[in-house]
């Protein structure tokens, strides 16, 4: 029997208690609930409001870098990357990485200056970033337009994956270790009884738990209200399109930091990208499509590459970036709520960090090695002003 | 084996040639009226693509743009589809995804590695070395066309359209213009009524109909002309955009419907919509169900209605609608030999030939499989509704068999959302002249909805002003 | 040529992929779109959909326990998201879009 045969898309039961509910089946919760697993602790419940792969795992563009601002986020990565280069022979399922690098063109003498900053904190780092000439960029990509950018940062390591099949991967391996996931249920309340003391109320009954852990994306707001939690993380509408495939031909994901278009070509052969475009971010998930989307991406995308012009789009869609206000993420508990874990607030990045994220969680609630991350990624960061802005941010 | 110069697949048709195209570098000939595709089947050309991962050889099934099978390299431009573009004299195409050639594939291999299919998601998972060399070999060959020949012109080329109109309607077959005809008619001069049609003539349905089906989509055009409809063809209407506005839009109301013509991105509101955007044909499940020669019913109609070409001599037809009785007679006296089983009792189990279609498996209801020859394979059994723009729009759809997921409406064709009816195939299936039929009521009280509305809102302005 | 069903023949899906995403207990459209990657090839699901919404009924008539292992889930046949653009529609003709009379 092939791995793939024995995936189970839902448990049968809710059990009336267990020791940690995870809530939300996007990659974070399948991905921590695995390496929970693996540490011997799978007496665990992910519940799912819909299918997996529906929330901005499954909508997500599938880039993963080393090129960031912040020594923390680059140290994340190039681990994380490391995860990916393995995923296919540790959990059975291919994600169809491709390191061809990541192209960020700069459009301006000071953007220059402040990037070369952040490169050399990345050669600091072990990352190969280049910073080339446009003509240099020419080689890598021949159809830029040479006219759109003074320079570029190139990271030949960077890469982009397929997403949908790190859930299923994940989802897998954790059911063998014992996890159960409920797909197509919802959490609608969680009572507090004490410390390490919760009662989950889901449409599939209620579960009591030792640990709830909040991994619910551009949801986790509202989770984390049903404990009393204000969170100051919001819901951001993203758009992607995909283009008609194409024989391969373009190698790196290329980006405009400026404007925050981003594209990359598929294995399937698709121009998969995005762009910036501003919303109303009322606290509302919305994931409807809008024609402005299409029209802002199609021309600043032909702005730097004219001669897809005659190349027709095939789909767009929409999926939730759950955006902190300084671009980190937030983790660990909230104060006065032992057991209630935040994984959320990873704007447009939370796929990429997930495996390395999932692997930390792990550590640290199997009582193992504490990564810096968790104190720098501290909810009680936005009080006390301890903030530091990661730059390098997509859309 | 295919021999592009004397192909097993005979294609007949009436009168002489009046141009010619370029099919990888060698001339065939083509007529006015013809379209890539069907110049290339009245030619004999048998394989005019080769599928995505499989390579598998595949020809033309819908033969009215919603089906992928029929994509080519149109004059520089990948991933066309071959029966939405003019013949004219000289135009290159080529077909794409295959090496050395589409008529002989070396990476058709692929098909008879996976004969299950590809399992994608766990094949050469381990050891790591392997699993890359894969990726690699994946990656090298996916993709399906090449990128375009350089053709800056068109970003700058292009323009944007905005109107308000009374009444749009989106689909020119039977139901789209007598909707439009009798919406026209009722409204007079207080209003426009502006029909877009994504093919490059109206008729739709009634195109493929062997015999009657140009005389009648000509009539009916003739009617939507003279009652002033405004026609839009060649633009396709592609989504409906609930939560924008555009320039000329009146009132506060979000959604416009988006279309596109080759040079042109309209963005269109109106008082009513009127959805008569057909069905996409659909295809049955029986093994190699993807052959070349397996054929919609509407195709096969179409290329002899539309383009005088008579495919094969020994067509088996399969369906039992009126359409697919009207198609067997008209198959009939066209000369060929037709079989014809009606696909409940008697089933199509498989495909058999090689690169064209030489024969089939059938099985009755008692089970007992019989092998038939025939050089075509007609998949006449009805459309499914093409329903995408109403679920954009908000319309409740439900899935019938036959029909597919249609549009929920009144008798008057009124659905869920005040503004919006459906007419004709998108609202369940049905013969091109019940479309017609239903059409017409639809339009009149498409029209008279907004026309009492109107008189509404005026009866309510006078109120106020005498109030104050 | 090997004897293949196949259901979605832009992405050269077969019935036995189909089938297969079946027994793994994915009984909703948006599932099945998204394990085999039919429907998401240059047609966008308009030869595919109905056919594998009809295997799918039959498949969720067959498992009355799924009321009570998904209760979110559809009960009725429903369609997978018709993404715009329904028909591809180039990237020049779309930029043309770009700043012209836009309200909002």
């Amino acid at each position: 029997m092939s791995a793939r045969e024995r995936m189970p898309a839902s448990a049968a039961q809710l059990a009336t208690e267990a020791e940690t509910v995870i809530i939300g089946g996007g990659i974070m919760g399948l991905g921590i609930a695995y390496e929970l697993g693996k540490r011997g602790r799978s007496d665990i419940h992910v519940i799912e409001q819909e299918y997996l792969t529906s929330g901005a795992s499954g909508r997500n563009g599938g880039g993963v870098r080393m090129q960031w601002s912040t020594e923390l986020n680059i140290r994340l990565m190039q681990e994380s990357i490391e995860i990916c280069r393995n995923f296919a022979s540790e959990l059975g399922i291919n994600v169809w990485l491709r390191q061809g690098g990541y192209l960020f063109l700069i459009r301006s003498q000071q953007e220059l200056s402040r990037l070369e900053q952040t490169v050399a904190l990345q050669n600091r780092c072990g990352v190969p970033t280049r910073i080339l000439t446009p003509q240099e960029a020419l080689r890598v990509v021949p159809e830029l337009n040479p006219s759109g950018f003074v320079a570029a940062c190139y990271n030949p390591r960077d890469g982009v994956v397929f997403p949908w099949p790190f859930l299923w991967g994940y989802a897998h391996a954790a059911s063998e270790l014992g996890v159960h996931i409920h797909t197509y249920t919802k959490v609608t309340a969680i009572e507090v009884r004490g410390p390490h003391s919760f009662v989950v109320t889901t449409s599939k009954g209620t579960i009591r738990c030792e640990r709830v852990i909040n991994c619910a994306g551009a949801w986790s707001p509202a989770i984390a209200k049903l404990v009393g939690v204000e969170l100051p993380n919001h819901p951001h509408r993203h758009e992607i399109l995909a283009t008609e495939s194409l024989k391969p031909f373009l190698n790196p994901l290329v980006s405009v930091l400026s404007s925050g278009l981003y594209f990359s070509q598929s294995m399937r052969g698709e121009i998969v990208g995005g762009i910036t475009v501003p919303d109303v971010d009322d606290g509302t998930v919305r994931l409807g499509s809008r024609l402005r989307f299409l029209e802002d991406m199609s021309a600043e995308l032909l702005s730097v590459m004219p001669c897809l012009s005659s190349v027709r789009v095939l789909r767009q869609w929409a999926g939730p970036y759950d955006v902190s206000p300084d671009g980190l993420p937030i983790l660990g508990e909230p104060d006065g709520i032992p057991g209630f874990y935040l994984v959320c607030g990873f704007v447009g990045h939370g796929f990429m960090m997930a495996p390395v994220i999932a692997r930390h969680y792990a550590e640290l609630l199997c009582g193992g090695a504490r990564h810096p991350v968790f104190d720098r990624c501290r909810l009680s960061r936005f009080q006390d002003g301890s903030t530091e802005k990661e730059v390098m941010i997509i859309g | 084996m295919p021999n592009p110069d004397h192909p097993p697949s005979s294609a007949e048709r009436s009168g002489g040639s009046d141009f010619h195209i370029e099919f990888e570098g060698r001339a065939v000939r083509a007529r006015h009226g013809d379209t890539v595709a069907s110049a290339l089947i009245a030619a004999g050309v048998q394989v005019l693509s080769r599928s995505l991962k499989f390579h598998r050889p595949r020809s033309v099934f819908c033969l009215s743009g919603s089906c992928g099978s029929c994509l080519m390299r149109i004059d520089g431009q990948p991933n066309t589809r071959s029966c939405q573009v003019k013949a004219e004299p000289g135009l290159r195409c080529e077909r794409q995804n295959a090496w050395p050639s589409a008529d002989y594939d070396l990476l058709s291999a692929a098909d008879a590695m996976f004969p299950l299919g590809m399992d994608h998601h766990t094949m050469f998972t381990s050891p790591r070395p392997l699993n890359r060399l894969m990726q690699k070999v994946v990656h090298q060959l996916g993709g399906l066309g090449r990128l375009p020949e350089v053709d800056a012109e068109l970003a700058s080329a292009a323009s944007v359209v905005c109107q308000h109109v009374a009444v749009l309607v989106i689909g020119g077959g039977p139901a789209g213009l007598a909707a439009a005809t009798e919406a026209a008619t009722a409204l007079g001069q207080t209003g426009r009524v502006l029909l877009l049609e994504s093919q490059h003539s109206v008729g739709g349905s009634y195109l493929c109909h062997p015999e009657l089906g140009r005389d009648r989509a000509h009539a009916a055009l003739q009617l939507a002309q003279e009652a002033g409809v405004e026609i839009l063809t060649g633009t396709a209407a592609f989504g409906f955009y609930r939560e924008e506005r555009h320039a000329a839009q009146p009132g506060a109301e979000l959604g416009f419907v988006a279309a596109a013509s080759d040079q042109v991105l309209y963005k269109l509101s109106a008082d009513r919509y009127v959805y008569a955007t057909g069905g996409a044909a659909q295809n049955l499940l029986f093994i190699d169900n993807d052959r070349p020669g397996v054929m919609s019913g509407r195709a096969v109609g179409r290329l002899l209605a539309c383009h005088g070409i008579r495919v094969g001599e020994m067509p088996l037809v399969v369906g039992c609608d009126p359409f697919a009785d009207e198609l067997v007679s008209a198959l009939r006296r066209s000369g060929q030999t037709v079989i014809h089983i009606d696909g409940t009792r008697e089933k199509l189990t498989r495909a058999l030939g090689g690169s064209w279609v030489e024969g089939a498996e059938v099985c009755d209801e008692r089970g007992v499989h019989r092998t038939v020859r025939c050089d075509l394979i007609v998949i006449a059994t009805p459309p499914a509704a093409a329903s995408e723009l109403l679920v954009q729009h908000g319309v409740t759809v439900e899935l019938r068999q036959p029909g597919g997921f249609v549009g929920v409406a009144d008798a008057q064709g009124q659905t869920n959302v005040p503004t919006v009816f459906v007419c004709g195939e998108v609202s369940g299936a049905m013969t091109a002249q019940d479309a017609a039929d239903h059409g017409a009521r639809v339009g009149l009280s498409a029209a008279q909805d907004r026309i009492s509305e109107q008189a509404r809102d005026a009866a309510a302005r006078n109120i106020g002003q005498d109030q104050e | 040529m090997s004897e293949k069903c196949i259901v979605c023949p832009c992405e050269d899906v077969t019935l036995a992929d189909v089938e297969q995403a079946i027994g793994l207990g994915y009984l909703d459209i948006d599932e099945v779109k998204r394990f085999t990657g039919l429907g998401t090839g240059s047609c966008q699901g308009k030869l595919c959909m109905v056919t594998t919404c009809q295997l799918l009924q039959t498949a969720q008539a067959a498992d009355p326990q799924r009321v009570q292992r998904q209760p979110e889930a559809q009960r009725v046949p429903h369609p997978f998201t018709p993404r715009p653009p329904v028909v591809p529609v180039p990237l020049g003709v779309l930029a043309a879009g770009k700043g012209a009379d836009r309200e909002r």
